[in-house]
């Protein structure tokens, strides 16, 4: 008995004897998850997650005075011209994680794969695309090493001259976009152009365009050179050329949630902004605006009190709080607050609405400025209507409530002719409206150009020096875990504070 | 660095092998009884030498075996000298032991279930007694132990009844990782997987994400334990005691045993009943001079409802408010919202066991159900628990042995905690102190069963719509046991093989309900809302061999072990998120327009050889060396294979000299050193990146076509050259027994070091990735623990023991990032100490930020401060805003000093103990003051209140006073938006009336004709009353957080609870 135990015991201890760590190369294999997947799938997602962050409301909208908010804490920001770090950090942390990670992945992918070209170019141009939007609001910041933990295991990257950033941000859209082959593969997946390579050529093109013209102010010559190039290299031609997120209702739009959610009852339509429209008799004006007559809280804000006569709207003033405000609600005789003109959340900031990165209208308005500096041929005059235009003719792309009819475009054209004695103010101006929504650009644009004129928050307690916030703070984050690399962007750029101007700026 | 045992396999086996034999017995019975005073002793061993017969001796000290003529019995018990009686013709044998005052005699259950004398151990343990969990118990048992056992540090969390204990043996060592001891039941490690969620955690501890905002308790591996079923449980506390246990044992083992056979003839059946009361600790301490409101006005009509604000006018005679509802009400202060809303809970639990013993073996059956009301009123947990335990010895030599324990768990809402949206705590914690809590109840919806808005910050859910309306139901079935066959080839030798399994399904549902005020519409077609429902399953199978020697050789003697072990988890997930409903109120996925996918799947092993040596000489010298392999699947083959061994020996000095003093009783002294490896922080495919595919489609431009969005998985860069974490314990050890055995001391010191952690470190999110994970580092713990026992009177009546257990801890960040050869490497360049970040507060890391700094101590909280100048003054800008400087260094988040002070008395059978706890030497950040503080209820926001603006006390940036006022409410909220942490960082420490128990046992007043054998009532008293603590309105333990090494940084949880109750024993 013992001695059948004992070998038994054995003999099971010697056949399963083979080696410790058999399998275990195989077991350490995950069954259930890819390493690989179709780039063009990466590139998808990288532009539909470039959708603005809700932070550019707080900031970048705001500080271009088209929304504000008379509340404090988490919704501090250009209202009060104050810092809010959770805020400020909103566009490093949705363009970083979301969009450059997934370009750079695309790009180094195909890089040396001749039949995935034409996706490799428009990784780069769309790199290029989310680039401007975040070195615009920081100033110096990652770039040559941005987005390679994986690649390279570079997890503290440098940070570059903002110079040096748009002196590649020029070349990689140059290259790219004259390297897009019509005859390469057709990327058919491709969610914004359907792999158009035309149309992905033309949005290079202007994004070019968009580039150069950033320059304006600090090198009129190299923003002379890369915008003669974008013209020369063919930019949109129409509506259909345009970069937009055309939200679902399984990918809804930032600003749609956040508007119709938690701040439903947060947000108003600036005075500038409602007056600037009213003044001209804008039909933009009741495409955009919807007024709670009468609503004394948020939950009043109800369908039955909603107005959406461009008459009635009554645009909130800046540089007040929640408090100071009050006197400003009794002599407009309004209930509340919350009676105030709101961007209409059924219509144009719902949450399926529509997200316009780069349009044709913004492109016939630089291309006005353009040609106004003489940099281009073409009468500044018809691009100024053709962007105007066109921008009116957007309104239907976000709801049938919202579309501007010709008669009424054609109308507000004849009224308000282009005026070659204030070109740049009016371009810039209607730059302005083009760009509501798109608070990066529209505040960029605002910085480079001086337009339009707007006054100073007259806010009492603020955190700035100068009229307008001039940057984004950097994330206290990088302060804990990139310090070296930060500290020396601080020491070429300066103090890491709202009034510190971006290169292109000075 | 490598080193490796030549090795070729592993061998697991089960075998089924039949014996029989039969014997020419008589029966010998018999009484055993104290020498010294005549009274009977129940549970003597009685064992028929050198056979594996034997029985104990029953609550009379009376005993029955059969027992062939020739054979010899032993009589062996705890304290007393071992007596052998050779076996004629008698057939009643009654027997007096002698008591032995030199003699420990404790055995204690050590790694792999081997049975040892204490007196043998080269290594500290802490064992509690089953009175010690059972009597004044809680309903995850752990936590009924704080402040008992020296150097383990047990902390609850704000998260509910059925929440995790957080256990820590020694500190804390990993930086980033787990930190929890392994648990063991019956020889056999069990899941312990912590569902306590943990938001903003950089860690690679596994916690688990819930989808959404939701952000439960769900329990942990303990939670499922009956406490009536636990026989005996030690802890082994070092790297030394856990050597055997290898990997997941190099922060500790807590090794339980559960009951297995009862002690007496024939079969015992046992009832136990407790019922406790557990009131809410409201602690808060609001300023109620100035109500809702914002900016210094109250609500009236023409402005907006603040709901969350507190900013509003001086309260005085006759002011009216109006409410959200449109609702004129007087404007005066609600002091008692927390308690209007919360209810008293209560546990109920009742435990029926039925057992029975023989010399030949037994079983222990135990059925219990415990019933738990939360004191959040839809928050409810039930237990049911299903305990066999069996041994039983075939033929002459085979032992067959197991358990198998069944539990079936409903918890039902868990409290969201450390979390803003849908947390009905939050909630509770910053309405305005003027809303009336009636009104919320009254108004929670409107006419279209929507949330009722009523504060304009929308996340602030009213609680009674988010009571109503939001629910999170947990299932988890659970199994786990294990078979061993002990064959005993010769008297000295044995062979043994295990298998054990941890089995268990957990299916979760919640929802975000349709109607909230802070969700976004529907689409047309359908209501908001979403609901996810998931199910997990996890097998752990251990399946080992043992191999045991044992000969003496005159004065030597030589136990030697050798074996191994296959440790196999597989764990799967499958979770759907639907959002948007077609039929209201109707939460099922199917009923939901878009739906979210996620399958999750793991399996890893680790395989192991080891053996141990002990030598001893003459019983009073012992050296006992063991050696363990691992092989990791998770790691490179370069890295996977790793060998350890530890050293240890204890001498009883008592024993070996013969002029000791008299006074001195016992005398011992221990050391040893050991070393473990671990992959444990390293999850399974952690060496690659992955790439995925969005549940969804997107339209493709203007086309009708749709195209996938892929993913790159995950925010951590991924390393396919992880190292196994090296633990390398040395302990000394001092045990003492003196006067008559009225004073026992027994200390250790101990000095840990963990190299080669695996964490994973905050990066720079421009690098595309949150976090890295790296081989970093080496930390130092470093402490003493002592377990002092003190009887200051004895006398024939009357009995008073004090004892004193407690522990110093430090764990020293030694290094950060070392290089393969071992030396530093300066990570990111900085010129800084080296550091790294591995978790952040939920709001941003401004609030408190828990780094690793080198030459720190580990978990230090770091948070934006308030620039001060060189006199410590504070600095404003030109607007009258304090400046800040972002993430400065406060302190750690660990406590240094861990204990308890019980003292017991004994008047005639009635015993009354109370037992006071502590814990001393770390800091915290308070997320619940940070809310009262920007929506104005914190006492420290009334400075300024009568002009609404404030000058700050300080300097402006040019070194003048300040002079410049600013807006009052935007002034406290800075504290939001830019996150100054500094404010409520507060000392973490407590001293606590834990427990107080009063008891008496019937029994000796029970005839012997009654069918009750037995009787025992205790009153018992837990978390009774806080002595001294530093944070305001809450009490220290109320953390959010189950995270690892997110210590220190709590946000809002459930008010800790202060209970009362009973405990019944009856045995029939």
């Amino acid at each position: 008995m013992k001695k059948i135990f004992i070998y038994t015991f054995l003999s099971f201890a010697m056949l399963s004897m083979s080696s410790c760590d058999k399998g275990f190369d195989e077991l350490n294999v995950n069954p259930i998850a890819a390493t690989t997947v179709d780039r063009i799938f990466i590139l998808n997602n990288a532009i539909v997650s470039s959708s603005f962050p809700t932070t550019t409301i707080n900031y970048d909208i705001g500080i271009v005075q088209q929304m504000v908010t008379p509340n404090s804490g988490v919704l501090t920001g250009a209202n009060f011209n104050q810092i809010n770090n959770s805020n400020a950090e909103g566009i490093w942390v949705n363009y970083y994680r979301n969009v450059i990670r997934n370009t750079v992945d695309v790009i180094e992918n195909t890089k040396n794969v001749p039949t995935r070209a034409n996706l490799n170019n428009m990784a780069r141009i769309w790199k290029a695309f989310a680039f401007i939007i975040v070195t615009d609001a920081y100033g110096d910041v990652p770039y040559f090493e941005a987005g390679k933990g994986f690649l390279e295991n570079n997890t503290f990257p440098k940070y570059d001259l903002q110079e040096a950033i748009y002196t590649d941000i020029i070349k990689e859209l140059t290259e790219a976009s004259a390297a897009l082959n019509a005859s390469g593969t057709v990327e058919s997946s491709d969610v914004m152009y359907a792999g158009n390579i035309a149309k992905w050529k033309r949005l290079g093109y202007s994004l070019l365009l968009r580039a150069g013209m950033r320059l304006s102010k600090v090198n009129p010559q190299r923003a002379q050179q890369a915008v003669q190039a974008a013209f020369q290299g063919g930019v949109m031609q129409s509506n259909d050329d345009n970069a937009v997120i055309r939200h679902t209702a399984n990918y809804t739009y930032p600003f749609g949630n956040l508007l119709n959610a938690t701040e439903a009852a947060n947000y108003y339509m600036t005075d500038v902004f409602v007056n600037a429209l009213r003044s001209t008799n804008d039909p933009r004006l009741g495409a955009i605006a919807v007024r709670y007559v009468g609503a004394t809280s948020g939950a009043g804000q109800t369908a039955a009190v909603a107005n959406r006569n461009p008459e009635v709207q009554i645009g909130m003033p800046i540089g007040y709080d929640n408090v100071s405000i009050t006197p400003i609600v009794n002599s407009l005789r309004l209930a509340s607050f919350y009676d105030f003109s709101q961007v209409d959340r059924t219509r144009i900031v719902k949450p399926i609405a529509p997200c316009f990165l780069v349009t044709y209208a913004q492109t016939q308005l630089l291309l006005a400025e353009a040609a106004q500096r003489g940099w281009v041929t073409g009468n500044p005059a018809t691009y100024y209507a053709n962007g105007v235009r066109a921008h009116m003719q957007q309104f239907a792309e976000y709801d049938a409530a919202s579309a501007i009819p010709t008669a009424a475009i054609d109308a507000w054209l004849a009224a308000n002719p282009f005026n070659p004695a204030n070109a740049l103010q009016q371009i810039n101006t209607q730059y302005w409206i083009a760009s509501f929504l798109n608070g990066p650009e529209a505040w960029a644009n605002f910085r480079r150009s001086g337009f339009p004129a707007l006054r100073k928050n007259p806010y009492p307690s603020q955190q700035i020096q100068g009229n307008f916030i001039n940057r984004m703070v950097y994330p206290i984050s990088e302060n804990a875990v990139n310090q070296a690399n930060l500290r020396a962007a601080i020491q070429r750029q300066g103090a890491d504070n709202l009034d510190t101007k971006v290169w292109w700026d000075k | 660095m490598k080193r490796s045992l030549p090795c070729s396999g592993i061998a697991v086996l089960l075998l089924l092998l039949l014996f029989t034999q039969s014997f020419a017995q008589n029966r010998v019975s018999g009484t055993v009884s104290s020498a010294k005073d005549k009274t009977p002793l129940p549970g003597v061993s009685v064992i028929v030498k050198n056979t594996q017969r034997g029985t104990i001796t029953d609550s009379e000290g009376k005993y029955s075996i059969a027992v062939s003529s020739g054979e010899t019995l032993v009589f062996s018990f705890v304290g007393f000298t071992l007596k052998e009686i050779a076996i004629s013709n008698q057939s009643v044998v009654d027997v007096a032991l002698e008591e032995d005052v030199t003699q420990l005699g404790e055995v204690v259950v050590t790694a792999l279930g081997i049975k040892k004398e204490a007196k043998k151990l080269g290594y500290a343990t802490a064992s509690v007694t089953p009175d010690q969990i059972n009597i004044n118990r809680t309903v995850n048992f752990m936590n009924a132990l704080q402040g008992k056992m020296a150097g383990v540090n047990i902390t609850t969390l704000g998260s509910g009844p059925a929440g995790t204990s957080k256990v820590r043996i020694r500190g804390q060592s990993s930086f980033g990782g787990t930190n929890a001891p392994l648990i063991v039941i019956n020889g056999v490690p069990i899941d312990n997987t912590n569902f306590a969620l943990a938001q903003g955690n950089q860690g690679s501890d596994g916690s688990i994400q819930n989808r959404g905002n939701n952000n439960s308790d769900g329990g942990d591996g303990l939670s499922s334990i009956n406490p009536d079923d636990i026989e005996s449980m030690t802890v082994l506390k070092g790297a030394t005691a856990a050597a055997l246990y290898g990997s997941r044992a190099k922060d500790g083992v807590i090794m339980i045993t559960t009951k297995s056979k009862g002690t007496g003839r024939g079969i015992g059946v046992e009832f136990n009943s407790n019922f406790t009361t557990d009131i809410p600790m409201i602690l808060t301490d609001w300023q109620y001079e100035y109500g809702q409101g914002e900016g210094g006005v109250r609500p009236t009509t023409a402005n907006p409802t603040s709901g969350v604000w507190s900013f509003g006018e001086r309260f005085q005679p006759g002011m009216t408010q109006v409410l959200f509802n449109g609702v004129t009400v007087p404007y005066e202060p609600q002091r008692n919202q927390l308690r209007q809303f919360l209810r008293n809970g209560n546990t109920f639990t009742n435990t029926i066991s039925l057992s029975s013993g023989t010399e030949r073996g037994g079983f222990n059956l135990s059925i219990a159900n415990m019933d738990n009301t939360g004191i959040m009123p839809n928050n409810s947990f039930n237990r049911k628990t299903f305990n066999l335990g069996f041994t039983q010895t075939l033929g002459e030599k085979l032992i067959i042995s197991g358990n198998a324990n069944y539990s079936k768990e409903i918890n039902r809402n868990p409290p969201q905690f450390a979390q803003q949206d849908f947390s009905v705590p939050t909630v509770l914690y910053t309405i305005a102190n003027s809303m009336p809590m009636d009104v919320l109840r009254d108004n929670a919806f409107d006419a279209q069963g929507n949330e009722y808005i009523w504060s304009r910050f929308r996340n602030r859910t009213n609680p009674y719509f988010n009571m109503a309306r939001k629910f999170e139901n947990i299932f988890r079935d659970r199994l786990f046991g294990n078979l061993t066959l002990r064959y005993n080839i010769k008297d000295w030798l044995y062979a043994q093989v295990r298998v054990g399994q941890d089995f268990w399904t957990r299916q979760q549902e919640y929802n975000f309900p349709t109607g909230a005020a802070s969700l976004a519409p529907a689409p047309a077609g359908f209501v908001n809302g979403s609901f996810v429902q998931e199910v997990r399953r996890l097998r752990e199978v251990n399946a080992d061999f043992l191999i045991g020697a044992t000969r003496k050789f005159g004065n030597f003697g030589l136990d030697a072990t050798f074996g191994g072990n296959q440790l196999y988890v597989q764990s799967e997930l499958n979770s759907v998120q639907g959002t948007d409903f077609v039929v209201r109120d109707l939460y099922t996925i199917m009923n939901t327009r878009v739906r979210d996918p996620i399958y999750g799947f793991s399996e890893r092993k680790v395989n192991s050889l080891y053996g141990a040596a002990e030598f001893s000489y003459k019983n009073f010298l012992f050296l006992n060396l063991t050696a363990r392999n691992d092989w990791f699947s998770t790691l490179s083959p370069e890295n996977r294979s790793i060998l350890y061994p530890s050293v240890t020996s204890s001498f009883v000095f008592s024993d070996a000299f013969n002029n000791m003093p008299s006074w001195l009783n016992f005398g011992k002294i221990r050391a040893a050193y050991a070393e473990v490896g671990s992959d444990t922080d390293v999850g399974a495919y952690a060496n690659n990146l992955f790439y995925g595919i969005n549940a969804n489609l997107f339209p493709i431009g203007t086309t009708s076509g749709q195209a996938p969005l892929g993913f790159i998985s995950g925010l951590t860069v991924p390393n396919a050259n992880l190292r196994p974490m090296r633990v390398s314990e040395a302990e000394i050890g001092l045990e003492l027994k003196m006067f008559n055995n009225r004073v026992s001391v027994d200390f250790a010191f101990y000095n840990k070091i963990t190299k080669d952690q695996i964490v994973s470190a905050q990066i720079s999110d421009a690098s595309g990735f949150t976090s890295t994970r790296i081989n970093s580092g080496q930390s130092r713990n470093r402490g003493f623990e002592y377990l002092i026992n003190v009887v200051p009177f004895q006398s024939d009546n009357f009995r008073w023991e004090v004892s004193f257990n407690g522990s110093y801890n430090t764990t020293l960040v030694q290094r950060i990032i070392t290089d393969d050869n071992g030396t530093d490497r300066d990570y990111n360049g900085d010129g800084r100490p080296e550091q790294i970040v591995v978790g952040n507060s939920i709001w941003n890391a401004g609030q408190g930020q828990i780094r690793q700094v080198v030459g720190q101590p580990i978990g230090m909280l770091f948070a934006n401060a308030y620039a001060k100048d060189a006199q410590g003054r504070r600095i404003f800008d030109d607007a009258g805003f304090p400046v800040v400087v972002p993430l400065q260094p406060f302190g750690t988040t660990i406590p240094k000093w861990v204990g308890g002070i019980t003292n017991s008395f004994n008047y005639k059978g009635i015993l009354l103990s109370f037992l006071i706890d502590y814990k001393l030497g770390h800091i915290m950040s308070s997320g619940t003051n940070f809310n009262a503080w920007r929506h104005g209820l914190h006492k420290g926001t009334l400075p300024g209140r009568d002009t609404y603006r404030i000058v700050g006390e300080g300097v402006n940036q040019r070194g003048e006073v300040n002079t410049v006022s600013a807006p009052l409410q935007q002034y406290y909220e800075q504290v939001r938006s830019r996150d100054i942490g500094e404010q409520f960082i507060y000392d973490a420490g407590f001293w606590k009336l834990r427990q107080i128990t009063a008891g008496y046992d019937f029994t000796k007043h029970i005839p012997g004709s009654w069918f009750i054998k037995g009787l025992r009532l205790n009153f018992v008293a837990n978390n009774v009353l806080i002595l001294k603590k530093w944070v305001d309105n809450i009490d220290p333990e109320q953390v959010g957080y189950g995270s690892d090494n997110l210590n220190g940084l709590e946000a809002t949880g459930v008010p800790t609870t202060r209970s009362f109750g009973f405990n019944l024993n009856v045995k029939f």
